[in-house]
């Protein structure tokens, strides 16, 4: 099973940069720094031509905790029906459902005792983790996805959304999702702030830390979080 | 196509020998709610009277109803309605699978499936979406529950939720299961699947359940925040608790301070548990410990459960030492899953190859696996007691061949070495030899074996009929209330709606009150063993808790923790809310329901349960031929010294004939059935909308004079 770790070192260089590396760049970068942190994120010409995004930092992200899950799947609709007006699994912005029976690495002749209901009980659920440089906002080409002013969640702007589904094949982590009723694009929104799949946990399985801290837990042990698992 | 809410309009239906796949509107049968009463509506206009289970023309419904697959608590069940093979007259009846299955079926796009007719050869069902095709299955005929459902998601990809049954199922006997995940459906239906040729169904759905006021069904689980216990819907602790005005030893509430998930990793500890907590309302009920006692704490992974439901009622379990008898050591079941097996050894289960103290719950696991793979059923733990009756009263050596006989391990048995589990699970599920007819049930097997009266009779045998099924909550339930639901079933009652009630773990006084503000009067409800004699409020009682438990089969939600009466909050009085399942159903519909008018739509299918008895039984007396309970129940206990304790003093909870037969009556009128035979009227029928079933039953003869 990969660690979150090699995971990263996979995933490609991005293409932007972050907000330290364009003041280098650009020298011009206070102005337009804060102007990201006001408006969440903003595209800029750099010196030699090319247009990089500057993205705020997101607030925090969700955590989950395979130890702790119970597998209720209360914190799926829990997010459909307040951000969707409904009850579904699959475009449910935190993911259990997938890995629910035999963990990330689906059915193996070893079931019976690796991840999942059916084999060690040990449930791996994936969130969104607001990446500092998010791969799905990247390959918007429609710049749909912006960070949100309250939060830095980065959020579908779904009047904007054409659903393409770059996003989807973006995300190294396989959260956004394209709806295939609305076909438009999901993603986690941190439901201002307060996110209703947290708020839901009947365990306190999910965690909505501080940005670093929970980037902290997501890059570290892989006995925290669902995705580095 | 306009948007639907709840319902997600369509229910699927396949004809196993023309192959045909087709939808209908789930609309049409908007008065039977959905689920269970789905299922019997087309059991009674498409499934002829005198049909076998296993015949062709028989059909079998998995059915969801319009809150699953919202998120509304406790709405993860699957409820499946076919005619009931243990059955002595082939009656109708539903079995019902917690997990997964029901959720994903919706997000599919059905609200049921309806299997009919049979496969010319083993096929599975595959349904993505909207693209359904039967496949071939001998590649997974034969195989384990477990390995079928291993291998059908290995080709669906591993989101599929899979409903399979084991070789019990496919070898057709009465007693078999379906199962899904790590969830069984008790009550005998594998063998219909088994019948049509059907080894599994798999389901992966994309789609969604709308919700119509998406603000109100979120306030409402926060209201049912306030107002869930733990399970069963016990409200108070098994502990003295700081919270906590009473606490009760035999309460499923057992999350306490220095109570772990043993083997979590790192073991987790259960905490207070305070009613107020959210994010410890799946700790409440630590389930091994209460299933399997204190030793299984240092076994438990954590607890699991249903879809959508805060509370988890099955313990998950790593318990290496099955793996010395070559099985996987994680092992998941709850209640009955746990003691059925265990209770086929009725001499206990000792010491053997060095497990020691935990030697029960070793064997207990051993038994459990077997039986979930294998996809046999316990007839509520019938098979235990019949085992323990055939085998001391000399029935098997009289009817197994004496070489079969010879051939069977008894002195494990003896022992108390649960491997006599692997030779009995296998040789019953594989159909081989005399001894497998003990799965046709207590009803058929009387007659194959010449079972007398004293088998139906004896007390300790649990038999509440000549239906050939057994308590479930009866007479030690309330007395009347628990001994009359049990009269109009065809398999064991398995109604929690009054059990829940008296389980709440509160005192008796607060019961008492909430008794009179639902029945009329605090006489609707005795202390336990201390009975009084029949009366109109306990009759309400009894109407009330069959009508719920046909709404949460309908719904669906789940009747082991639904419906609300009582909240574990001292603000709140200890009130629950017994408007909440109208008030989601108005909130995930968008149209808006009393509860009297959901009542009044679960009532019609009581009804239309009772017309099919009347039916598949051909009379209108079910008082007599139905209804009526064995001697044991309505014989006085004696003490040590032989002498007769009446019944209705105080520590006997035996029920009196002509207390029953009273009883019966007052039942039969608060439906408006007929009071002398228990038949529906054809004013009853009509005015519950009932009009073709009147019209059925009065041209065969079966109205009531």
């Amino acid at each position: 099973m990969g660690s979150t770790k090699d995971a990263v070192q996979e995933k490609p260089a991005p293409k932007t940069q972050s907000r330290r590396d364009f003041l280098k760049v650009t020298g011009v970068g206070l102005a337009t720094a804060f102007a990201a942190a006001a408006l969440g994120c903003i595209s800029v010409d750099t010196r030699d031509g090319r247009k990089v995004k500057v993205w705020r930092t997101a607030s925090g992200a969700i955590i989950h905790d395979p130890n702790l899950c119970v597998g209720c799947r209360r914190c799926e609709t829990a997010c459909t029906v307040r951000n969707d007006g409904k009850g579904s699994a699959y475009i449910s912005r935190i993911k259990v459902a997938r890995n629910f029976n035999y963990g990330p690495n689906g059915v193996t002749a070893a079931y019976a005792v690796a991840d999942g209901q059916h084999g060690n009980f040990r449930l791996v659920g994936e969130t969104c983790r607001q990446c500092s440089h998010p791969a799905c906002g990247e390959a918007c080409p429609v710049g749909a996805i912006s960070a949100d002013k309250k939060t830095g969640a980065r959020v579908v702007d779904t009047k904007r959304c054409v659903g393409c589904g770059a996003c989807e094949d973006a995300c190294p982590w396989g959260m956004a999702t394209l709806d295939p009723e609305t076909r438009k694009s999901t993603k986690c929104l941190l439901c201002d702030g307060d996110p209703s799949c947290v708020k839901t946990c009947p365990t306190g399985a999910l965690a909505f830390y501080p940005w670093e801290e929970a980037e902290a837990l997501l890059f570290g042990t892989d006995a925290v979080s669902g995705a580095s698992a | 196509m306009s948007t639907t809410y709840g319902y997600t309009g369509k229910v699927l239906r396949i004809d196993l020998g023309s192959g045909e796949v087709w939808t209908e509107d789930t609309f049409k049968y908007k008065d039977f709610i959905g689920g269970e009463g789905i299922g019997y509506k087309i059991l009674w206009d498409e499934v002829p009277a005198g049909t076998h289970p296993f015949d062709p023309e028989n059909k079998i419904t998995f059915g969801a109803g319009p809150l699953c697959g919202t998120g509304v608590p406790c709405s993860g069940r699957t409820t499946i309605i076919s005619l009931l093979p243990t059955s002595p007259h082939h009656g109708a009846g539903s079995s019902h699978m917690g997990g997964y299955f029901s959720v994903e079926m919706k997000y599919a796009g059905y609200d049921s499936i309806v299997l009919e007719g049979k496969s010319p050869k083993p096929v599975w069902i595959r349904i993505e979406d909207d693209k359904v095709t039967i496949e071939d299955a001998r590649w997974i005929w034969g195989k384990g529950i477990f390995d079928t459902m291993a291998m059908i998601s290995s080709q669906m990809g591993k989101e599929a939720q899979v409903a399979a049954i084991g070789p019990a199922g496919e070898n057709q006997l009465n007693m078999s299961v379906i199962r899904t995940g790590t969830s069984h459906s008790a009550g005998g239906h594998g063998g219909v699947m088994g019948s049509k040729n059907v080894k599994a169904i798999g389901i992966r759905g994309t789609g969604s359940v709308k919700v119509a006021d998406p603000k109100a069904v979120m306030e409402l689980n926060t209201l049912m925040d306030q107002i869930i216990g733990a399970n069963n819907q016990m409200v108070a602790p098994s502990h003295p608790a700081p919270w906590a005005e009473y606490y009760s030893p035999s309460s499923r509430w057992t999350g306490k301070p220095g109570l772990f998930w043993g083997a979590a990793n790192p073991p987790v500890e259960t905490g207070e548990c305070y009613p107020e907590d959210v994010h410890s309302i799946g700790k409440r009920t630590q389930k091994a410990v209460f299933d399997l006692g204190l030793g299984a704490e240092k076994y438990t992974v954590r607890m699991g459960g249903c879809a959508h439901c805060p509370i988890r009622c099955h313990s998950q379990l790593k318990v290496p030492q099955l793996e010395k008898y070559g099985m996987d050591p994680y092992v998941s079941n709850t209640c009955m899953g746990y003691a059925s097996p265990r209770g086929v050894m009725f001499k206990g289960i000792k010491e053997f190859d060095g497990n020691g103290e935990d030697s029960s719950i070793v064997g207990t696991a051993i038994g459990a696996t077997l039986a979930d793979d294998l996809g046999m059923w316990c007839n509520y733990g019938q098979i235990g007691r019949d085992v323990k009756w055939f085998y001391e009263k000399g029935v098997f050596k009289r009817v197994l061949p004496a070489e079969e006989y010879a051939s069977i391990p008894w002195h494990l048995l003896e022992k108390g070495d649960p491997r006599f589990l692997i030779d009995f699970y296998n040789r019953v599920a594989h159909k081989q030899g005399e001894i497998a007819h003990i799965a046709d049930g207590a009803a058929w097997i009387a007659k194959r074996w010449g079972l007398g009266d004293d088998y139906w009779d004896a007390k300790e045998n649990k038999l509440w009929t000549r239906g050939g099924y057994p308590v479930h909550h009866s007479n030690e339930s309330a007395g009347q209330v628990g001994a009359l639901i049990s009269c109009f079933s065809n398999r064991d009652a398995q109604n929690h709606t009054h059990q829940n009630f008296i389980g709440s773990q509160l005192p008796i006084n607060i019961q008492k009150d909430v008794a009179a503000e639902l029945f009329g009067s605090p006489d609707a409800l005795d202390a336990p063993s201390k009975y009084t004699r029949m009366n109109e409020y306990k009759a309400r009682f009894v109407k009330w808790s069959l009508i719920r438990g046909r709404l949460h089969d309908s719904l669906t939600l789940c009747n082991w923790m639904w419906p609300m009466h009582f909240s574990p909050l001292k603000s709140r009085n200890y009130r629950g809310d017994l408007s909440l399942e109208a008030k989601y159903m108005t909130a995930v519909t968008g149209e808006a329901i009393s509860p009297e008018q959901l009542d009044r739509n679960a009532e019609r299918i009581v009804t239309l349960l009772r017309a099919l008895n009347v039916r598949s039984m051909a009379t209108t007396d079910l008082r007599h031929a139905h209804d009526a309970v064995n001697k044991w129940i309505v014989t006085p206990d004696k003490d040590k010294e032989g002498k007769v304790i009446p019944q209705f003093t105080p520590g006997t909870i035996q029920m009196e004939q002509a207390d029953m037969d009273l009883g019966l009556g007052m039942v039969y009128k608060q439906f408006g059935w007929d009071e002398k035979t228990g038949a529906p009227t054809k004013s009853t029928l009509l005015e519950l909308g009932l009009g073709n079933v009147a019209a059925d039953l009065e041209a065969s003869g079966l109205i009531p004079a």
